[in-house]
């Protein structure tokens, strides 16, 4: 056990490690090929530039150095005479960012130019979210940036990794950047549940020269709130006399007097006995009734209006707690995490 | 030693208390005894006085009880005296149970001959309150321990009961107690006395 933990730490120490590495690699392709760039060794800043490009996706550059590397090669290319070179370029460039500017103090205007040029040529529409967003349904909302490198006539629609559609969250045209929001709620109006999603910006009219959809993928888990315990039921004290004592009454009365009638019996069997012990008995007994009646269970009108007055003090907390807890499951957390912006499949929703 | 005496000084519930009860009955006896007369059964009736102390202290209490009456038959033709007087020690183990033992002595007496009835009871008292406080039950069972006669038959098993109600007016500083008693002594040879008393008693102190 020990030594496949071991194992399996090397194994993740020399995975790191190459990554690590090759995507220093390509950022220091990067450096080298922009300082060529600088040295006017074009040629060979264009060989840099392209190796930092075509590293592989764990060695690959971010997409703020991809656009960098991108436009030091299209500059490069136009330097070199290449100018259909430059072009494919900046067509990535804008593919990858449609609002990524070139630095007008680094690159002269015949550079930045063709980017224009190239940009109002090649369509294209981007999504921009924030990697990770915490939001209380119906209060907060998860912003979603729609970039656009010229204007675009779009569809931002959220549906469920399977593609049943949830909602859609725009329709329209975006000149520059939009900046669309959802609010953690289905198109019925509950929150989202557990589980992924997929945002995706689509062109309304799809063309074959059209901007191309773009989605990403966001993985939403919903945290359940704490809620309020219910208030503990007050101690009522009791609205009615016991019947215990009543009977316990009747009960000695009615003994005591059997006893008198039964005396004979049990201390001098088959003895003749005087009647006198029917009258004993007879009024034990209905001392017995009379003990019955005067503690027969009776309504404690005190206990009565002090348990009306704290089992309405109870209700109203009950309501308060039963509102707070309303309350706080309505505006469930939705824990929302962005995957990277893909292009989207061909008739995917 | 002195804080102790003097804080039970200083208690009332410490001191001893005095209760008495005077009765007023009717007694029947009915003597089968061979001595009472061959002809059968003697019954004699008559009304009957009498009273008791006790002195109670902490749930203890000694008591000296006497009554007497006059009983006769219904003819008037045979009539005795009947004077009993007993000395009891009584303890209560819970508040609705008083156990009590002590000397008992009956006499029943003629102008020429006294018939004593010597015995040692051992009594047992249940109390139950119908209205607290206020209205109280009670059964009381007893038998002799040893028993004694100056008849030439001898005495055999003697016991008897009791069963009653107590009634304590609100705000009175007295008790009224209705009772039924009956208490059988048998003779060694065959036979025996039965005496059945109904009283009313008033009760003053105690508690």
């Amino acid at each position: 056990m020990a030594r496949t933990s071991l194992l399996l730490a090397l194994s993740l120490l020399v995975c790191g490690a190459r990554v690590s590495r090759a995507q220093s690699s390509a950022s220091d392709l990067l450096g080298q090929g922009v300082r060529r760039y600088q040295a006017l060794e074009y040629d060979a800043a264009a060989a840099l530039l392209e190796r930092s490009l075509t590293r592989d996706s764990a060695g690959a550059l971010p997409d703020s150095l991809r656009a960098r590397a991108l436009t030091y090669l299209a500059a490069t290319e136009l330097f070199r005479s290449q100018r259909d070179s430059a072009i494919a370029a900046f067509r990535q460039l804008v593919l990858l960012n449609p609002r990524y500017r070139p630095d007008e103090l680094i690159f002269p205007p015949q550079v930045t130019n063709l980017f224009q040029e190239v940009r109002r040529a090649t369509r294209a529409i981007a999504l921009a979210v924030p990697p990770v967003a915490e939001l209380r349904s119906r209060s907060d909302s998860l912003p979603a940036r729609v970039l656009a490198s010229s204007l675009a006539d779009v569809v931002v629609t959220l549906a469920r990794e399977d593609g049943t559609p949830i909602r859609e969250l725009y329709r329209g045209p975006v000149a520059d950047s939009l900046l669309v929001k959802w609010d953690g709620l289905t198109a019925g109006g509950t929150p989202a549940d557990d589980g992924r999603y997929i945002l995706q910006v689509t062109p309304r009219i799809p063309t074959a020269d059209g901007p191309r959809a773009r989605q990403v993928v966001l993985d939403v888990k919903k945290v359940m709130p704490d809620t309020l315990a219910w208030p503990p039921e007050p101690s009522f004290l009791p609205e009615r006399t016991s019947s215990g004592p009543a009977f316990r009454s009747l009960a000695a009365g009615l003994v005591a007097g059997a006893a008198a009638v039964a005396l004979p019996s049990i201390v001098a069997p088959g003895k003749d006995a005087s009647g006198a012990r029917f009258a004993v008995g007879a009024t034990v007994g209905v001392a017995g009734f009379v003990g019955f009646f005067a503690r027969k269970p009776r309504v404690l009108e005190a206990n009565a209006r002090a348990n009306a007055s704290q089992r309405e003090g109870w209700k109203k907390r009950l309501d308060a707690v039963r509102a707070e807890n309303a309350a706080r499951l309505r505006t469930i957390r939705l824990v929302v995490r962005a995957g990277p912006q893909t292009i989207a499949d061909r008739g995917s929703p | 030693m002195l804080t102790l005496v003097a804080t039970a000084a200083a208690h009332p519930q410490g001191r001893p208390t005095l209760a008495f009860r005077g009765d007023a009955g009717f007694v029947w006896v009915r003597n089968d005894t061979t001595a009472a007369g061959a002809a059968g059964p003697v019954r004699l009736r008559g009304p009957m006085f009498g009273g008791e102390g006790r002195v109670v202290f902490n749930g203890f209490s000694l008591g000296l009880g006497l009554a007497s009456g006059t009983l006769q038959t219904a003819d008037q033709a045979v009539k005795r005296d009947l004077i009993e007087g007993r000395l009891v020690v009584a303890a209560r183990p819970a508040p609705w149970l008083e156990m009590s033992v002590g000397p008992f002595v009956r006499a029943y007496v003629t102008d020429s001959v006294t018939e004593r009835w010597v015995f040692w009871q051992a009594r047992a008292r249940v109390e139950a309150p119908i209205v607290t406080a206020s209205l109280t039950s009670y059964v009381e069972l007893w038998r002799a321990l040893s028993s004694d006669v100056n008849l030439v038959t001898g005495a055999g098993r003697v016991q008897g009961g009791e069963a009653g109600v107590v009634y304590r007016p609100p705000q009175r500083p007295f008790w009224l107690r209705l009772s039924y008693r009956l208490d059988d002594a048998a003779v060694r040879a065959r036979g025996s006395e039965t005496l059945e008393a109904i009283s009313l008693a008033i009760m003053v102190g105690g508690t």
